[in-house]
């Protein structure tokens, strides 16, 4: 996979489960080793001994496994310590983090007692501790109620103006609220990167997706003759889905029509019609529909 | 600063388990039974020699080698990722830290209990003859035992970073080394064994810091040499199958008392140079891996 995250930007990093999303943000960390070609970050490369590197990135796991034994403050202290900041700027840095993650009330109390949310917040706060350009956030809504969600992606937003944010995730309401670019990655690599706006411009292509139910050479003969139609072109893909564009200037409602006659007169049986515009879920299934028909 | 934080954080996790609480009370308490159990009934050398037997032996080897089970292996490799070394510290730092952690509190745990037994046992005035035991061999023999020491905990801390289990850590460490006294017999190589070492610590403790005889020195030296190069043509007949070199017949050698040819230097090169071995290969095998 080929990544470039524009500076300052609030970049998604999207994908099904299994993707790769996680690996990508570990292997920018040094936490694991690419089998080929290399990862850098701030033009320097990553790798297990990449201190300068990692000292630009905040990271974020997915619920993270935080030493229990420790108090947040302990916590903390010692990610200062190993950010080498020092004491003068740690420690009221530690206390406004954690007053800013809800969790000052939580001081006394040892990481193995928190909740999945607390760990989380703590979590947050950890990687912001150092005051990093870089942040990488893989899943920070997991596990979270609406309060709690919506907290840290306000948060998400207001660290946005000031840093570059990598948010990996496959909650699209999340990329939808925050992300100015985003990257889409299925079965280990990237099969799109762009802005919002180029995501959602490629569904300009089809207007409408039919689900229909039949035999799939059915479906293919059924795209060869909306083809022929004036205006219209359309696609049929491995899933029995129909993926029909109108072009501009035509009448999408007598467009439309003219394919479900097509449909009625054919061997298939309609199911379901989706609009297709403007929707980051179905821009991001088309995605993931078009990169397994290819293959 | 950041091998210094990892290490007071590694040390208070440790001084917080209850292994190193219980292994102090133990060690402590066998201490006293046996030097209020032999109080009359051992010379000095003697006494402080049965005091340093158990660290060198079960089961104070194991718990030693279960201390240096490092922290990269089991589930605690998540905890380690995702809360330490994403953060900006090497790997080799952390390693050599949380390393450094564990020698540290073996150490203080063993010279915590064993100096002020053995200050009493030297000052105190108790009803058995005079004994010739020297500062100098008190302070090497602790030395050793303290050598032996750091090198099981660079053992355990090795196996652990290989293996990724720590209980299969030490039921490996235990099966290879119990053998290891007879594989090291095999060659020669006796000194280097602990339980050795161990029958050669009351003669230590009353070696004085520079021998009264100018001439022995020399024939001290005459005998290093000897002994050495029978050790390493020994070593090698024996991997080469050839016969080897019919042996001096050195009586003193063997009998547990007189070890009088006991080489700092080789007892120090031989369990320094592994111990040095294992956090290298524990880096490497640890800078390797996928977390």
């Amino acid at each position: 996979m080929n990544l470039e995250v524009p500076r300052g930007s609030i970049f998604g990093l999207l994908g099904p489960n299994g993707a790769g999303k996680t690996t990508t943000l570990r292997l920018l960390l040094g936490l694991q080793r690419p089998t080929a070609g290399q990862a850098q970050v701030f033009g320097k490369p990553c790798g297990p001994n990449a201190v300068r590197v990692r000292s630009q990135i905040g990271y974020l796991p997915t619920n993270p496994k935080l030493p229990g034994n420790l108090r947040p403050i302990e916590y903390l202290e010692l990610l200062g310590r190993l950010s080498r900041l020092p004491g003068e700027v740690r420690k009221p840095r530690i206390s406004a983090l954690l007053r800013a993650v809800g969790l000052l009330g939580a001081t006394d109390q040892r990481i193995q007692t928190f909740s999945t949310g607390m760990c989380t917040r703590l979590g947050i706060a950890a990687s912001l501790v150092a005051d990093p350009p870089l942040l990488l956030w893989d899943e920070p809504t997991a596990g979270l109620d609406p309060a709690a969600r919506r907290f840290t992606l306000e948060l998400i937003r207001e660290l946005g103006k000031t840093k570059t944010v990598v948010v990996a995730t496959h909650i699209l309401s999340d990329i939808d609220q925050i992300c100015d670019h985003l990257g889409v990655m299925h079965e280990g690599r990237m099969i799109f990167t762009g802005s919002m706006q180029d995501m959602k411009r490629r569904l300009a292509r089809h207007d409408f997706t039919l689900e229909l139910d039949g035999a799939a050479e059915d479906v293919r003969r059924l795209a060869h003759e909306v083809t022929n139609l004036e205006g219209i072109d359309a696609l049929a893909n491995a899933g029995q889905m129909l993926l029909v564009k109108i072009a501009d200037g035509r009448s999408r409602s007598r467009a439309l029509a003219e394919v479900l006659k097509l449909i009625d007169a054919s061997n298939l049986s309609l199911q379901a019609i989706h609009s297709g515009q403007n929707t980051t879920e179905n821009a991001y299934l088309q995605l993931l529909q078009e990169d397994g028909f290819h293959r | 600063m950041p091998y210094m934080a990892i290490l007071r954080h590694d040390m208070k996790t440790l001084w917080r388990s209850r292994l190193v609480r219980l292994w102090l009370g133990a060690t402590a308490l066998l201490t006293l039974l046996l030097v209020g159990a032999n109080w009359a009934n051992f010379m000095d050398g003697t006494l402080i020699a049965s005091l340093l037997f158990p660290y060198l032996v079960f089961p104070w080897f194991f718990i030693v080698v279960a201390l240096g089970v490092t922290p990269v292996s089991g589930s605690q490799a998540e905890t380690l990722a995702d809360g330490i070394l994403c953060r900006p510290v090497s790997r080799f730092e952390y390693l050599l830290a949380s390393w450094s952690a564990r020698v540290v509190l073996v150490l203080s745990v063993y010279l915590v209990v064993i100096i002020p037994a053995v200050i009493l046992i030297i000052l105190a005035k108790r009803p058995v003859p005079e004994d010739t035991v020297t500062v100098y061999g008190i302070i090497t023999a602790l030395g050793v035992v303290g050598l032996v020491l750091t090198f099981l905990v660079s053992l355990g801390f090795l196996a652990g970073t290989l293996l990724r289990k720590p209980l299969l850590a030490v039921v490996v460490l235990i099966f290879i080394w119990y053998p290891i006294g007879l594989i090291l017999s095999i060659f020669s190589l006796e000194e280097f064994s602990p339980i050795s070492l161990n029958r050669a610590i009351s003669t230590q403790l009353r070696r004085p810091w520079q021998e009264t005889d100018a001439g022995a020195k020399d024939k001290a030296n005459i005998q290093d040499n000897e002994v050495f190069s029978d050790q390493v043509s020994n070593f090698f007949s024996i991997l080469s199958g050839a016969p080897s070199k019919p042996k001096a017949a050195k009586p003193d050698f063997f009998e547990g008392e007189k070890f009088d040819d006991l080489s700092l230097f080789r007892v120090s090169l031989g369990y320094g140079l592994p111990t040095i071995a294992s956090v290298i290969l524990a880096s490497l095998c640890f800078y390797w891996r996928d977390l």
